[in-house]
């Protein structure tokens, strides 16, 4: 089932082998049109991959199996997919970061690959030692520990990161990323590795938006298929202008841009009154136009409105939600007054429904729903700064229900909000015990 | 002056006067008609704010189907990517399109919209909504938009897939939003009829497209049945009336 990205399966398939005419990256050629650079990228990956660490299986990255089944891609399609991916990012052993990337190769090398020492005693591999193990070789948020985990880690394909100084769409900056390997992420199964060096954080950085760069050019990849034109024949164009300037040049770019899209941050003024703003702030929470009360709860435990999903799970969901409709129509369908065409279907359909299930079985987690953050805990996933939490107010969290107050609630506001939220871990403030009949009556309203 | 230049001028003058000429553009129109028993849509309870929302009734608007069997909320947009623009419709990519919060529930339940043309995501209730725009080609969306409140949002890159709306703290809520390089695209009413205006005679693809159908793969016209492979079907515009009469959608289309 699975489309092999191994690089023998390529080189079988006998790509323009005899072109190979030199050692040099690939990568580094001026662009040709058509198969031509493509093939050369993928021979030269194949003979590095086959030289490397003697005897142990060469890791391969996973397809993503959903999204090719939810496009319902043919298993040449799927294939098509498998081997431009196979040029453009290499393996998880030998990564290929192509000038369009904009990522260093040198750090992902110190990150890929198997979990060893080189000449000098530099530790390489680091991300099959630190991180693969719930995120998964591909970044797919499936390592071996996914399922026991809650919430499950993170699935960087999809591109989309919760906590960052950036505006909600955009990408986190490198140093966002750099604070949440510092720091970790309280209150989930990430943990610090402010015990790594810097150098070795910052590969760790680079690997994740290459993983990240990759999963995303990849169902771009997998979504392009719906677009072509009858007459394209179900195959994508092999050519460096649609796969490198259509299809991964846009992603990389949004990553180019993180740093312009960081939110403007005014000073909260130094002279505040701590009082008068937490009161302002209570007012806000609770107010038509913040809103926080709907879904943090009038007490502020999270429990408002609490049957949601991320975009992650709801992507599963709404799977599902297709797989079982497609699957009621089979079953109702009526096979006796069926043209041959309509047969075809039919079976078509079964087939999928029936492919879906074991995909989802190896390729997604039980979906699970997203509780609103239990604000009495005083335990911040994104960071305890101030700052931190005017991010999270300003932007929202991408991926998450949280919508963004930017342009509705004002800055000054949003430090309101933030100072009030600071001070609900420690008090009760009468919307809790005393006045329990009240919450409750409240609550009911909601 | 270079008589060449004067007469290639004139040339270009007058094919430009040409193509504005009534005869050269064509309307199509058709309805959506269910094939099947007509289903009656669920009721929605409304569990939040329910002072506000409980006083409206809600139903469940993924399948509307008209009590003359219309289907309502069809998309048929025209798939042509370099498309000539009737004159006349240039400037609608001026005119905001409204997705307004409205007793709870989104007005329109789906809704066109061309690049560049402005969204304003209104709030016309008194308690506050969200809008989170789930589009894939643009930067996904979800503003606060408070009770008499407004946001608005454009998109540079059409969609292929129409964009769903939701809002998160009332749940039920849920609304399309069709984003294309081109005026051309119609959402079906009520009765299930639609209607794209001012097309340059000649082919054109249309692509359909429902929430619950998602597109539409099987079309009946005047009793026959035809395949439309990812919801594509290619139609002669001739100049003026295009009529394609009654178009059955099949009951089980709606099961995925």
């Amino acid at each position: 089932m699975i489309p092999s990205t191994h690089p023998s399966s390529v080189a079988s398939r006998g790509i323009a082998a005899g072109s190979l005419s030199s050692t040099a990256p690939a990568v580094s050629r001026p662009p040709a049109i058509g198969w031509s650079w493509l093939a050369v990228g993928v021979v030269v990956t194949v003979a590095i991959a086959t030289t490397g660490c003697g005897g142990a299986p060469a890791a391969s990255f996973r397809a993503n199996l959903v999204e090719s089944t939810k496009q319902r891609l043919t298993p040449q399609q799927e294939s098509q997919v498998a081997t431009v991916m196979l040029a453009l990012f290499g393996t998880p052993d030998e990564p290929v970061a192509l000038p369009e990337t904009g990522l260093d190769q040198a750090k992902l090398t110190l990150a890929a690959g198997p979990v060893r020492s080189d000449i000098v005693g530099r530790k390489n591999g680091l991300y099959r030692e630190h991180c693969a193990h719930c995120h998964g070789i591909t970044g797919d948020g499936l390592g071996p520990t996914a399922a026991f985990l809650n919430p499950y880690p993170r699935d960087y394909r999809p591109g989309v990161f919760k906590f960052k100084s950036t505006e909600r769409a955009d990408k986190p900056t490198r140093d966002d990323l750099v604070r949440l390997l510092h720091n970790g992420v309280p209150g989930t199964s990430m943990p610090s590795f402010a015990l790594l060096s810097e150098t070795q954080i910052d590969a760790l950085v680079e690997y994740v938006k290459y993983l990240s760069i990759r999963g995303e050019t990849e169902l771009a990849l997998a979504r392009a298929f719906f677009e072509l034109d009858d007459d394209a024949k179900g195959e994508l164009p092999q050519t460096r202008e649609f796969l490198v300037d259509e299809m991964l040049t846009p992603v990389a770019d949004k990553w180019r841009a993180a740093d312009e899209a960081r939110i403007p941050v005014p000073e909260m003024p130094a002279d505040i009154d701590m009082a008068a703003s937490i009161a302002k702030g209570k007012e806000l929470f609770y107010g038509d136009k913040a809103n926080c009360v709907k879904c943090h709860g009038v007490t502020g435990l999270g429990d408002g409105q609490a049957n949601d999903y991320d975009d992650w799970n709801k992507n599963i969901v709404e799977i599902t939600k297709e797989i079982d409709g497609t699957a009621e129509r089979a079953r109702e369908a009526k096979t006796s007054g069926m043209t041959e065409e309509q047969r075809a279907e039919h079976r078509a359909n079964i087939a999928w429904v029936n492919r879906f299930h074991g995909v989802l079985d190896g390729d997604a987690l039980q979906p699970r729903t997203i509780p609103p953050r239990n604000l009495r805990q005083g335990i911040y996933r994104g960071g305890r700064r101030p700052l931190d939490l005017y991010y999270r107010i300003h932007a929202g969290i991408n991926g998450a229900p949280m919508p963004a107050a930017k342009g509705t609630v004002p800055p000054e506001d949003i430090w309101h909000i933030v100072n009030y939220v600071r001070s609900l871990p420690y008090g009760f403030d009468g919307e809790l015990g005393a006045d329990r009949s009240t919450t409750s009556v409240q609550r009911d309203r909601m | 002056m270079n008589r060449r230049l004067v007469t290639s001028l004139a040339l270009v003058l007058f094919t430009g006067v040409g193509s504005v000429r009534a005869d050269d553009w064509g309307t199509i129109s058709g309805r959506f008609v269910f094939g099947g028993a007509k289903p009656t849509a669920s009721d929605i309870k409304a569990d939040k704010d329910v002072e506000v929302c409980g006083k409206h009734k809600l139903l469940n608007e993924e399948l509307v189907v008209g009590a003359d069997g219309g289907v309502a909320n069809v998309v048929v947009f025209v798939r042509d990517k370099d498309i000539k623009i009737h004159p006349d419709l240039a400037a609608t990519k001026n005119t905001p399109v409204t997705l307004d919060n409205k007793d709870c529930r989104f007005e329109p339940h789906v809704a066109v919209i061309q690049t560049g043309q402005p969204l304003v995501l209104k709030n016309s209730d008194t308690i506050g909504h969200n809008s989170n725009v789930a589009t894939i080609k643009n930067s996904p969306s979800n503003s606060l938009i408070p009770a008499g409140g407004d946001s608005k949002v454009t998109f540079n890159a059409e969609e292929a897939i129409p964009a769903q709306v939701t809002c998160n703290i009332h749940p039920w809520m849920k609304a399309w939003l069709v984003v294309r390089p081109n005026p051309y695209a119609a959402v079906s009413k009520p009765d299930g009829s639609f209607e794209i205006k001012g097309l340059p005679a000649g082919e054109v693809e249309l692509q359909l497209w429902h929430e619950k159908a998602g597109y539409i793969g099987e079309i009946k016209v005047g009793g026959k049945s035809e395949k439309t492979a990812k919801g594509r079907k290619k139609v002669t515009v001739k100049a003026g009336e295009n009529a394609m009469g009654d178009i059955t959608l099949d009951a089980s289309l709606f099961k995925k």
